[in-house]
């Protein structure tokens, strides 16, 4: 792979110098980033933290220069990125010194075939067509994308959309490679395999800046961690310290942390990890956790009290076209009260069935039934009543100019006409939502977190609605938020209403799912309980899945001779459990 | 997944092999014969000959000419049959109520189908087959400063996503449910909503591809090299030749002929 430009030009110094820095968006009173100190070492490989909104994109977007060249705003201080002062070079001119992919690369793409994006950049640099070439040959092979090159950009699937982003932004040599959530909404297996090429890139001496959630295969590869909350730098140094020194502070901020990490701090303040380091990997924690010894708990098994059938589909078959089938025979029954987990790689008919069971799409074969009736006689309207979905993007269902009003709208959907009963149940349904205060806001205007609660309470305020479909209950919250939505979600089970979640987050289908259904190709490959499917190696590599850190541990400390028992499928059942370490 | 009408149709034809200012010259030359003809028969050959193009060296699939007829004869048609009885005339053919349609009318209907449809038809073989990106290199080739051919070139290229967004707009809308009674007012305010959505998320995505490709140093320098330049291909002069041909040879038989 291309060498980072000028090596020798490499001077013992920081490559990245913030000092004094202090920024505030364009037109906004309160600063979005205040008096950031920092220094980032050439070759090392820095982790950027914090909860949502705390800074980490603007801070990512400062580095190359779009703030403050581009989105404006007020800028003090000084941001010094290879030399060159970031407030006064332009941003194209910073393109060769740092690569910057974007949360979202398929707004990034400029072209239609795979390697005329990769092209794009070094065009726009003038570089001789020969040089481009080959260069684009070479990135795409590092990739593993070289035989897609032909491709269209809009036939790729997800993991291939990050790879050809990364591609593009390596045919540009950059000294500092920036990654901004680079696998927010990917499956287990291909996050592993974007992990992998951001740890070979860290290897060959890149120097590397990422944010993520998805920590685990990092924490002991990074040089540096900075933690950010409300836009200052709350700490900063190797991950180990940070975590030892600040990992409570991280738990109380809601920064996803890795299960051993967690479950290490967790003991620490129950004050059962004395004289030890808080683990960051899944083998440390093995190690420091080998003596531990539970409780005796009779029974920690989830009570389900399964109902009659809600959904029965069978031998199910769909395509989008004539030719290619998104679903081939799938067959599955969902019973009131239950939650269900759907999984599968990117691509694996998963949004499909959520589309058919709302009655947005129909079988071109086989029966579906919702609540007793086919659903062929079923129309989105009529269903609208019985079942309610949470797109991903909850912006999409929003009809109304205000909370208020939004909520409002449901209910009259639902034939609540009365004003009073209207009021009565929107103001209980605020409070329940805590959003009281936002009653009178537009709904886009609502932060990522409130905005996915709205999402549900539009879909349940009426009480009428018995199956909620959620499609990726974490995209783009973090922990608490995460958290505080699936409090949502199981005290809505508690009254009934029977849940099914699409998802990639394994730690969501281990703590709260009474059964998975796994799909692989447009079949059902695995129908069962969380603990089933995580014994199960091959179930799991066919669907591009992974188990848990946690699962990890647990087999880790079984393989040692340490006890565990069954179901401490979550972080909090397994640290209630432990009597000693 | 929604099928799109105005997208790149991947398959390599002879057609998609010509270069791309030919196929844009191409489409000028046929729209100006079609200008010149003054027959329905001539017309009617040039979009004959236009659809079997399509079919036989575009190898468009019949299911997306079918998908696009709608906006290729639909719009075209619609013209037609508001010429048939707006054009006063002396020869009446019949009526229905107040209209009248002429012999006249009919041959000015015909005329404004044909020519419309052939400048739809035309300009939408030249999307299907071309990769605008190769469209954009040929304007510059031509002169045109690359940032304003880059301007028409991301408006295409965004089409479809634009098109997606709208259908998932549409799909979430629908499960929220009818508050109003009246069906209109529900459709005006769902249709309302449609616009602010896309309008929204598509400034803001827009805001975030500007970003990208600045970030990727567009705009750094007033020209920028191009791995694939533009290059004249040989089809694409037999191509214009062709048309050239059959447009000089409808023109004499039809004025000869009648």
């Amino acid at each position: 792979m291309t060498q980072p430009a000028s090596p020798s030009s490499a001077s013992a110094g920081p490559i990245v110098r913030l000092s004094g820095l202090t920024y505030h968006h364009y037109g906004k009173t309160a600063p979005a980033l205040t008096d950031i100190n920092v220094e980032i070492k050439r070759g090392s490989f820095t982790l950027l933290v914090g909860p949502s909104g705390s800074g980490k994109s603007t801070l990512c977007m400062l580095l190359n220069g779009i703030i403050p060249q581009i989105l404006g705003g007020k800028l003090t201080g000084t941001v010094i990125v290879d030399g060159k002062d970031v407030s006064e070079s332009k941003v194209q001119n910073m393109a060769h010194s740092v690569g910057l992919l974007f949360q979202d690369p398929e707004w990034m793409f400029a072209t239609l075939q795979v390697e005329d994006e990769v092209a794009f950049g070094p065009e726009n640099l003038r570089l001789p067509p020969q040089e481009i070439a080959a260069q684009v040959t070479k990135s795409l092979e590092y990739v593993g994308m070289n035989h897609l090159r032909k491709n269209l950009v809009w036939a790729l699937s997800g993991g291939q959309i990050q790879k050809l982003g990364l591609a593009a932004v390596l045919a540009m040599s950059p000294e500092i490679i920036v990654l901004d959530e680079p696998t927010a909404n990917l499956d287990p297996a291909t996050t592993h395999s974007v992990h992998e090429l951001i740890l070979r890139l860290r290897e060959e001496g890149r120097t590397i800046i990422l944010v993520t959630k998805d920590l685990d295969e990092f924490m002991a590869q990074a040089d540096h961690m900075i933690l950010l909350s409300e836009g200052r730098v709350l700490a900063q140094g190797t991950p180990r310290d940070v975590i030892s020194e600040h990992g409570s502070i991280m738990l109380d901020l809601g920064v996803w942390l890795p299960d051993p990490t967690e479950i290490g701090l967790r003991l620490k303040q129950l004050g059962l990890l004395k004289n030890k380091a808080v683990p960051i990997t899944v083998a440390e924690a093995v190690i420091a956790l080998k003596d531990i010894r539970f409780k005796e708990i009779s029974s920690i098994k989830k009570e389900t009290i399964i109902g009659e059938i809600l959904v029965r589909a069978e031998n199910v078959q769909f395509g989008y076209t004539r030719k290619t089938k998104t679903l081939h025979g799938v067959s599955f029954d969902i019973n009131q009260g239950e939650i269900v987990a759907i999984v599968g790689q990117n691509g694996a008919g998963k949004s499909t069935l959520s589309k058919m069971l709302v009655g947005l799409l129909k079988p071109s074969h086989g029966s579906l039934s919702m609540f007793g009736r086919k659903a062929s006689q079923w129309n989105v309207q009529d269903l609208a009543n019985d079942v309610a979905l949470v797109f991903q993007n909850p912006e999409h269902q929003f009809l109304c100019d205000t909370v208020h009003e939004e909520l409002a709208y449901s209910l009259l959907a639902q034939g609540i006409v009365d004003p009073g009963e209207v009021e009565k149940r929107v103001n209980s349904m605020l409070e329940r939502l805590n959003i009281t205060d936002a009653a009178e806001t537009h709904p886009f205007s609502l932060s990522a977190g409130s905005k996915r609660r709205l999402g549900v309470a539009t879909m349940l305020v009426g009480g009428r609605a018995r199956l909620l479909i959620v499609d990726e209950p974490t995209y783009g919250q973090d922990r608490r938020l995460t958290e505080r939505l699936m409090e949502l979600i199981n005290n809505l089970r508690s009254e009934g209403i029977t849940v099914i979640m699409i998802t990639h987050d394994m730690r969501l289908v281990d703590a709260y799912v009474d059964r998975a259904l796994v799909m692989a190709n447009g079949e059902k490959i695995f129908d069962g309980t969380p603990s089933d499917l995580f014994q199960s190696p091959e179930i799991i590599e066919r669907a591009s899945l992974r188990t848990t850190a946690l699962r990890r541990i647990v087999d880790g400390l079984r393989a040692a001779g340490t006890p565990v028992p069954n179901g401490l499928n979550i972080v909090d059942s397994f640290v209630a459990a432990v009597a000693f370490v | 997944m929604s099928e799109n009408t105005l997208q790149y149709i991947d398959n390599n034809s002879i057609f998609h092999r010509v270069d791309a200012l030919s196929k844009l010259g191409w489409v000028l030359i046929v729209v100006i014969f079609t200008f010149q003809f003054q027959s329905a028969e001539a017309r009617g050959i040039m979009l004959a000959s236009l659809l079997m193009c399509a079919l036989l060296f575009a190898r468009i699939p019949i299911t997306a000419i079918l998908r696009a007829s709608p906006l290729i004869f639909g719009v075209a048609f619609l013209l037609g049959i508001f010429h048939l009885f707006i054009t006063p005339g002396i020869n009446t053919l019949f009526s229905l109520g107040p209209l009248t349609a002429t012999q006249e009318g009919l041959t000015k209907g015909l005329e404004f189908f044909f020519r419309l449809a052939i400048m739809v038809m035309a300009s939408f073989m030249l999307i299907w087959t071309t990769d605008i990106r190769e469209l954009m290199v040929g304007l510059v080739h031509l002169g045109i400063p690359y940032r304003y051919a880059f301007a028409i070139f991301m408006a295409l290229r965004f089409l479809p996503i634009v098109q997606q967004e709208v259908d998932a707009v549409k799909a979430a809308h629908a499960i929220r449910g009818r508050a109003s009674s009246s069906p209109v007012r529900h459709r005006f305010r769902l249709w309302q909503r449609y616009l602010f959505t896309v309008i929204v998320n598509g400034l803001r995505k827009a805001e975030s591809t500007a970003l990208a490709i600045e970030s990727r140093g567009f705009g750094a320098f007033p020209d920028r090299t191009y791995v694939k330049d533009f290059r004249w291909t040989f089809l694409g002069i037999v191509l214009m030749f062709l048309f050239i041909i059959l447009g000089t040879w409808l023109i004499f038989w039809e004025r000869h002929l009648f």
